[in-house]
């Protein structure tokens, strides 16, 4: 392991987004202005982050203590491979997400507020994503939680408050375990820290470890929607497509399966873990909300709806490969925060832009939309495939690896759950490409007056080229492991860090 | 010689680029574009043919796709025989579609697919492990399904999701199988003689189920055949012909690669679960040709011939035994210019005389001379009569069976033969009947003649090379004495 070095650079990660969100609210009037200022965040925020990868890969680590909130007790921000990872996940997709959202919110009310939050936003997840303790991190995920709660409300209206409601009171019941856990982690070990790979070592009280594990896994799982504890999930699609994005690619949900991540590898250690035993019960929890999401996603007729439990599907993927406590698992649940998130916000950004452009949101009226706005469909397309498992893309390498992490955990079970979610995936993704690249479209003979090019002409090109970058990188992730600047090569240092394996020569 | 193989798959790759720009919007670029890439293709696969196995097999690694898994390419014999095999016929099937689909609107999407399709056959080919033949293999059965359903009917979307519905859970059990490979034999890199170096984990046997299953349903294994039936007389006839000549032989290829390469005849002689391959591909043969008899549309009686021959190629690999091997390669080749060309002429009927029943096709031969000479030809090499080219692949195969004694294997090849002489028969005798019992028939729809020129000589091309890979199989050296040399190799008989 490097040498811990003192720097500046994620405490500035952070202020970009926060100075950002600041600046839009006091002064950002003016459209123009506030565009500059949003994506201007988002870009200097990305290369401050993408700055710490040639050092954190070379196994360098970046810390620096904020304050001290009590002695013993200090937020403190520490960047290693897994936070990095985190952070350049959700850092590199602020940038097309604001400029979707540019486009997406053009005309609407509350552009000011909504911009501020957005950034907001991102700059917590950044804290969570470089907190050095459980304290660090427990505040930032309650700020998440607080500055989500506008952007879910945005639209304004009944379902959105009720929805905002719901939204509340699960992550802050969710909050209020993670504090509780906190507390006993604080009084057993005497520590929060999150830089090695256990603090509960010593401690042989099997009671209280079974109570901080049920405490935290339930607290995180709040916005990792494991089931039972995800019904906020589905309700939170009332809100603007750009935070529907944000709250499953790239801060919320990925906020919750960082935090156990943090849990299981960085409170107890996967050692411990082991031994403890604890984790099969996750993992069955997991294996059952994969397969129960899907079948779930199957009677979806709203396409919003349907990515939604995609999204509770998928992250139990993640959440199933944190249980299984192997180097294959892990990696595999690693590569899929990026993964996930890349494929999914493709899927939304193109709902989004289907609806902006044609007004439709329901799946069966998607027939012949593949010939309205082929490129927005072949992303579309693209992300689907990927969540199905087809080689090249994305998510066949989450496929690889989890099946493998089964087996190394001698869980091999776990392979039939992942080829039945492939086959769900199959049946749910499958029949929207066929009804939009098969089918002819609806209305075409009954009225030839439609021009078939009028819906992309309506697509600005600020909500297409987010789109095609974002599907471009699902691509990419699927078959560029080897090149140096992917985020593989980071999460292969994450999983050596967690296992204390040792890293290949520099 | 592994980077030709690199620009043999990516040719056609590249003519399926070309083909959304300018193939898109002309028709004239997009004939030029599907003719230009088939025959350099073509060429490509001679060349490695034709120095195939000479040294041992060169690797090429592209890419690492799930690191230490890398994409990597290796030219052998059984790989050069099958990549050969895939180009000839792309070339045949494409003079064909040029013909077929000139009314089309969605020509250029058709050579498109086409070619991307047999640039991943191509790969699954060349692939040098098994998580290279699976990305081949994997996308070019989705790609089919956009073939298979061209026609845009109701029919042809049936049959497509029936497709599906077979080939997807295909593909998972496939990947199941891989991991398990990789778990517990640590490699999955072929290697003549099988990568398994120590005792036969017992997860191997759950490995084997999987990716026999897997590779099965794509080569229409009993009883994993029910979608191959449907799926021929929906596809546009050139398509038919590529999916039953090639494309079921790639689930066979890639079963016979894993089998052999990767288990190894010795584990697998130790393990005893090759009869039970043999048994279901066996029952395969006899029950396909006897469902064949009753079929009156005759693209569904190829297809149910299909099953029936394709069964041969599994029930020789199962025996183990490396002359059975061989004959079963040569037949795995020889096959897809018999059946492509079955099933040009089948398209050849529908397309000049509207006619797809086996009851339809009433003196036909005395209105199109030329299709009903191929299409005799073509059926007499497929009942395996000498010395036309399906009689090599069974001599050989049966001789092995009778000197290895194994009697029933050799009495189902005997029965297969003898079913096919009886499916095909009444064809062939509507065909040449006198032509006055025609009377029935409706006035022909394009003149009724025999087809345009290209088509024609797609038709004699099969029929040529049944015909020429009969007379001169070892002359020529393909496809028999690529076989012979690949079964050498894979049954560890000799160094690559």
């Amino acid at each position: 392991m490097g040498a811990e070095l003192l720097d500046a650079r994620p405490a500035l990660a952070l202020l970009v987004s926060a100075t950002g969100a600041g600046l839009i609210m006091l002064i950002g009037y003016r459209a123009r202005l506030r565009a500059w200022l949003a994506v201007g965040a988002a870009v200097l925020k990305f290369v401050i982050v993408w700055s710490m990868l040639p050092g954190v890969l070379a196994g360098q680590v970046y810390g620096l203590t904020l304050f001290e909130v009590l002695p013993g007790l200090a937020l403190e921000l520490r960047v290693d491979a897994l936070g990095l990872f985190f952070a350049l996940v959700s850092s590199t997709l602020w940038i097309p997400a604001t400029i979707y959202a540019l486009a997406y919110m053009r005309g609407r009310q509350g552009q000011r507020r909504f911009f501020s939050f957005f950034a907001l936003c991102v700059a917590t997840t950044v804290g969570i994503a470089f907190a050095e303790n459980l304290l660090t991190l427990f505040v930032f995920y309650e700020l998440l939680t607080v500055c989500t709660y506008p952007l879910v409300i945005h639209e304004g209206g009944l379902a959105a408050r009720r929805a905002g409601r719901r939204y509340l009171i699960y992550t802050l019941s969710g909050g209020a375990l993670i504090l509780t856990g906190m507390v006993v982690v604080q009084h057993l070990a005497g520590t929060l820290s999150l830089s090695g790979t256990g603090i509960l070592d010593s401690i042989d009280n099997h009671a209280a470890l079974l109570a901080i594990f049920v405490l935290l896994v339930a607290g995180f799982g709040v916005k990792a929607a494991i089931m039972p504890l995800h019904s906020w999930l589905p309700a939170a699609m009332v809100a603007p497509v750009p935070v529907s994005a944000l709250l499953h690619a790239v801060a919320v949900v990925k906020a919750g399966v960082f935090g156990l991540m943090r849990v299981v590898y960085n409170v107890f250690g996967v050692e411990h873990m082991r031994v403890l035993g604890f984790a099969g019960y996750l993992g069955l929890l997991a294996g059952f909300t994969i397969l129960a999401a899907s079948v779930i996603a199957l009677r979806q007729h709203n396409l919003k709806r349907l990515l939604a439990w995609s999204t509770i599907s998928q992250l139990s993927y993640i959440v199933l490969a944190i249980s299984l406590l192997t180097p294959a698992a892990t990696l595999a649940g690693i590569i899929h925060l990026a993964n996930q998130a890349f494929a999914k916000i493709t899927m939304f950004f193109a709902a989004g832009a289907i609806q902006r452009a044609t007004g439709k949101t329901r799946i069966d009226e998607l027939d012949g939309i593949g010939r309205q706005l082929p490129a927005v469909m072949a992303s579309f397309t693209v992300a689907g495939l990927s969540f199905i498992g087809v080689p090249l893309l994305a998510g066949f390498i989450t496929k690889w690896y989890l099946s493998l992490g089964a087996l190394q955990a001698g869980s091999g079970g776990y392979m039939v759950v992942l080829a039945l979610s492939g086959l769900l995936n199959a049946a749910y993704w499958l029949p929207i490409l066929y009804r939009a690249w098969f089918k002819p479209p609806a209305g075409v003979a009954a009225a030839g007056n439609t021009s078939p090019l009028a819906g992309s002409a309506a697509l600005s090109p600020m909500m297409l080229v987010p789109l095609l970058i974002c599907a471009a990188y699902v691509l990419l992730l699927g078959v560029g492991a080897e090149a140096p600047a992917m985020p593989f090569v980071l999460a292969e240092a994450a999983v050596r860090l967690v296992f204390g394996l040792p890293g290949p020569a520099p | 010689m592994a980077l030709l193989a690199l620009a043999a798959i990516g040719v056609p790759l590249a003519g399926a680029v070309l083909m959304i720009g300018p193939g898109r919007h002309s028709r004239r670029a997009a004939a030029a574009i599907v003719v230009v890439a088939t025959a350099v293709t073509a060429g490509l696969c001679l060349l490695l043919a034709a120095h195939a196995g000479a040294a041992p097999p060169a690797g090429l690694t592209l890419i690492q796709l799930v690191p230490p898994m890398p994409i990597a390419l290796r030219v052998d014999a059984m790989g050069a025989l099958f990549a050969l095999t895939v180009a000839l016929l792309g070339v045949l099937a494409t003079l064909h579609a040029l013909v077929w689909l000139r009314e089309d609107r969605r020509y250029w999407q058709y050579h498109a697919v086409l070619l991307l399709c047999m640039g991943l056959m191509l790969l699954v080919a060349f692939a040098a492990n098994l998580i290279t033949l699976l990305v081949g293999y994997e996308l070019f059965s989705l790609a089919a399904f956009v073939l298979i359903v061209h026609q845009r009917s109701p029919k042809a979307f049936a049959a497509g999701f029936k497709y599906l519905a077979y080939i997807l859970p295909a593909s998972a059990l496939t990947l199941i199988g891989t991991v398990l490979l990789v778990f517990h034999f640590g490699s999955i890199e072929f290697m003549p003689g099988g990568v398994l170096d120590r005792a036969i984990p017992p997860a191997a046997y759950v490995a084997w189920i999987c990716l026999v299953l897997g590779f099965g349903v794509k080569a229409a294994l009993f009883p994993l055949h029910g979608w191959v039936p449907d799926a021929h007389p929906a596809a546009p006839a050139p398509f038919s012909a590529v999916l039953s000549g090639v494309m079921v032989a790639t689930g066979s290829f890639a079963m016979l690669r894993v089998l052999f390469e990767l288990f190894g005849p010795a584990a697998l002689g130790q393990m005893g679960v090759m009869p039970w391959l043999g048994t279901a591909a066996g029952v395969g043969v006899i029950l396909a040709g006897v469902l064949a008899l009753g079929e009156d549309d005759l693209k569904r009686r190829l297809a149910w011939s299909t099953i029936s021959q394709m069964g041969y190629v599994l029930l020789a690999a199962s025996l183990l035994d490396t002359q059975a091997l061989a004959g079963a390669l040569a037949h795995l080749a020889n096959h897809a210019f018999i059946k492509g060309g079955l099933f040009f002429c089948a398209g050849a009927f529908i397309f000049s005389a509207g006619v797809h029943k086996v009851s339809e096709l009433g003196g036909l031969a005395w209105r199109m001379p030329l299709t009903a000479v191929v299409l005799t030809v073509l059926s007499l090499a497929l009942i395996g009569v000498p010395p036309l080219s399906g009689f090599v692949g069974k001599w050989m195969m049966g001789g092995a069976m009778a000197a290895d004694g194994a009697l029933l294997p050799l009495s189902v090849l005997l029965l297969g033969s003898l079913l096919a002489a009886l499916y095909l028969w009444p064809v062939l005798a509507a065909i040449w009947s006198p032509a006055e019992d025609n009377a029935a028939v409706e006035p022909p729809a394009r003149g009724g003649g025999d087809p345009p020129r290209l088509m024609c000589l797609a038709l004699a091309g099969s029929a040529l090379f049944s015909l020429l890979f009969g007379l001169a199989a070892v002359v020529t050296g393909y496809p028999l004495g690529l076989a012979v040399r690949a079964a050498a190799v894979l049954t560890g008989g000799a160094t690559p």
